[in-house]
């Protein structure tokens, strides 16, 4: 193994783990934040690193707990308020059917393979940042980590009526988003 | 018959497998004459197949001073 060169590490890895931190986590200060502490942790621990995974995937995945650990700490101080989330909005009316300026309206879309165009992707992420931070949390540890609604209740310590009224509304959200300022302009 | 908000949000509960045979029916009975409702259904899919690959379509950077001071904590610790 030679030796540890911390110039070396930060130019070939730092803007690749940062650009997986940001869209997690919709904070720059965090996102770098995270980067540094990954680092961190990695050049403390090298003795650790066994190299039956390559130092790419081993950064990520301590990157990963990382971002995992941000999520928990920021939810205990978020789901104080939980219980009195906010179930009226605008998405429904009393009889609980979609209301008239909320309701879907046809993409014109008609593919299941993923979208290729940059500027989806920026209108995605800026929708994405407008999701209230508890929203954000459930929704990225379920769509972009791939966690399971079970373990994500148990890591955030929320209850599973509360993880389904989140997702749901932050789905509600992001839909409606995109929908306004990409699919139908 | 469910409402529009339940079948909204049996949607993502089917993703996990978490509905009963019950509502299974319900939702599918709801999507067979609610149009909006599978706009929803379907959009849905775009949103959750195209969130995953966020990352791969960012191009943000770390400026060269945060690089220098990560760099510098690193070479202090």
């Amino acid at each position: 193994m030679s030796e540890l060169n911390a110039t070396k590490w930060v130019s070939d890895y730092g803007d690749m783990l940062y650009r997986y931190a940001l869209p997690r986590v919709n904070d720059r200060e965090t996102a770098k934040d995270l980067v540094q502490e990954t680092f961190l942790a990695a050049w403390r621990n090298y003795d650790n690193f066994k190299g039956e995974i390559s130092e790419k995937n081993w950064l990520f995945a301590i990157l990963k707990n990382k971002i995992i650990d941000h999520f928990r700490k920021a939810s205990t101080r978020l789901t104080d308020s939980l219980p009195g989330i906010a179930d009226e909005d605008a998405y429904f009316d009393d009889a609980q059917h979609w209301t008239r300026v909320a309701a879907p309206q046809d993409w014109n879309f008609d593919t299941d393979a993923p979208i290729e165009r940059k500027e989806f992707y920026k209108v995605l992420q800026m929708c994405k940042g407008k999701l209230k931070e508890i929203q954000n949390i459930v929704f990225t540890m379920k769509y972009l980590e791939g966690w399971e609604s079970e373990d994500i209740c148990k890591e955030l310590n929320i209850t599973a009526s509360n993880y389904w009224v989140l997702i749901h509304r932050a789905k509600l959200q992001l839909r409606d988003c995109l929908e306004k300022n990409w699919f139908i302009q | 018959m469910i409402s529009c908000k339940e079948a909204t949000k049996f949607i993502s509960e089917r993703e996990e497998g978490k509905l009963t045979f019950h509502q299974r029916w319900q939702l599918w009975q709801h999507l067979a004459i609610c149009t909006f409702c599978r706009l929803f259904n379907k959009q849905n899919k775009v949103l959750i197949n195209s969130v995953p690959h966020l990352h791969d379509h960012n191009d943000a950077l770390l400026t060269q001073s945060e690089k220098e001071f990560i760099i510098s904590s690193l070479e202090k610790s």
